[in-house]
């Protein structure tokens, strides 16, 4: 409820943008964090946490102090990685884990009967995760504690993304782009049509993926359980991609251009190239911060089988505490697997494939994307009698 | 090397994606042969016209964005 409101615009988009702008180098990050810091507690205070949620704005500067000790190969940034998850497990999945020892809430301990969520604690996890790991590896500069800041805090993509990279955000806040015409053009043009997609289209089709539940699904025919489920893979995509088409019109009013999360997914002919251009930034950091420390491809085939599907897990985990999300990663993770064997086993030889091999191929692929998606919007009960009442009736 | 049909498809294909990518804001410029340039601002006030009372139309719905915090 963030992009789609007013108090977005006319509150925090439209005078942090300008103040941004007509601001001179050194004064720059500070605007940025001071409208940062000003969204964070107006949004937590109104949608998430209410005081306790306004309080969390704590993390953000524990984590700047935090980074200025960071040094290559220091152990310092290892302590802001392993206190970065453990930020990520108490307030996202804390109920999820001691659940699986206390099935009942009245009888486990740890259960937190208030638990909420710090705004946008599952994307900065990412980018704390990323500039700890940089600094380690001495891949980007330190910054200004200011500059750290204004890239934590820059607020278009703090809630959901995209996950932008230290080393690509510095040069551009230090350099703003100076074509105010064209920025402000295409920015509005996106925010616009993020607008379009998410009223006019995930919306929409609201009124069919509400359906998804277990009553519904036991009373409808056989043949409209499909369209529903191809209603919400519509509606994710709609959705998401309007989210982000938001977060880069907004950055763009800065006169900063942030990573693109989406190219098309829905055309690509096998599952590696979906996830290539599904959620980008997502991809790019778990290929940067989990496939490639595991071991990437260079590992032996059983081992590359397994970094894939680790991977694929707890990509599955981070987009939600729920069993559904894991098994939905699974998938995913096994399905790359897949492809990856048939690739090995059949490579691709030098001329192009036949236009109905890249019918089929697409074809394929959507399909099971899209039937996956029944593990991420049911609970895994309700997405097996999905597929059962599918296919037995 | 003559285009085969298939080629044809595949590059008018990315024609049209890169004419929605264009008319979306995703990028700044347009494919070769689309009549629209950035500076014209008769059109793109249309555009966004368009849009804005597309938004209007289906707004209300109050739903939230999905992949924020579940």
């Amino acid at each position: 409820m963030i992009f789609n409101s007013w108090d977005y615009y006319l509150l925090f988009l439209i005078p942090a943008s300008i103040c941004f702008r007509l601001a001179g180098p050194r004064l720059r990050p500070w605007v940025v964090f001071a409208s940062g810091s000003l969204f964070f507690v107006y949004f937590s205070y109104t949608q998430f946490g209410g005081l306790v949620g306004v309080a969390c704005l704590a993390i953000f500067l524990w984590e700047c102090f935090v980074s200025r000790f960071y040094r290559a190969r220091s152990w310092i940034c290892w302590l802001g990685i392993v206190q970065t998850v453990l930020f990520l497990a108490v307030f996202k999945y804390r109920n999820f884990l001691s659940g699986l020892v206390w099935p009942i809430p009245s009888e486990n301990p740890l259960f937190w009967r208030h638990a909420f969520l710090p705004l946008g604690i599952s994307f900065f996890t990412f980018e704390f995760i990323h500039y700890a790991a940089d600094r380690y590896n001495d891949r980007t500069e330190a910054g200004s504690a200011g500059e750290y800041l204004a890239f934590i805090l820059f607020f278009p993509t703090m809630v959901a993304g995209p996950i932008k990279r230290y080393q690509d955000f510095l040069p551009k806040l230090r350099a703003v782009s100076r074509e105010w015409v064209t920025d402000w053009q295409r920015g509005v043009t996106s925010i616009l049509v993020g607008l379009v997609k998410k009223f006019a289209v995930a919306d929409v089709l609201t009124a069919y993926t509400n359906h998804l539940n277990r009553a519904d699904i036991s009373q409808a025919h056989r043949w409209i359980l499909p369209l529903w489920l191809l209603a919400y893979g519509i509606k994710i995509y709609a959705d998401f991609s309007a989210y982000s088409d938001i977060a880069i019109g907004s950055a763009r009013l800065f006169g900063i251009r942030v990573p693109e999360n989406f190219d098309w997914p829905y055309l690509r002919t096998n599952i590696a190239e979906f996830w290539r251009h599904w959620h980008m930034s997502l991809t790019s950091w778990l290929i940067d911060y989990i496939y490639i420390p595991l071991g990437g491809s260079r590992a032996g085939t059983g081992r590359v089988y397994a970094n894939i599907l680790v991977t694929m897990l707890l990509s599955g985990i981070w987009h939600g505490a729920g069993m559904n999300f894991l098994v939905w990663g699974l998938l995913h993770g096994v399905m790359l697997v897949v492809r990856r064997a048939w690739r090995q086993l059949r490579p691709l030889g030098p001329e192009p494939p036949a236009p109905a091999t890249v019918f089929g191929s697409w074809l394929l692929t959507f399909v099971c994307v899209n039937l996956a998606w029944a593990f991420f919007c049911m609970d895994v009960d309700t997405a097996i009698f999905f597929f059962r009442r599918l296919i037995i009736g | 090397m003559a285009k085969t049909e298939n080629d044809k498809t595949l590059s008018a294909m990315d024609w049209v994606k890169q004419a929605l990518d264009y008319l979306g804001g995703a990028c700044d410029e347009a494919p070769s042969g689309f009549p629209i340039a950035l500076g014209n601002w008769a059109f793109w006030a249309l555009w966004w016209a368009g849009l804005t009372v597309l938004i209007y139309v289906f707004s209300g719905q109050s739903s939230k964005f999905i992949y924020i915090d579940f």
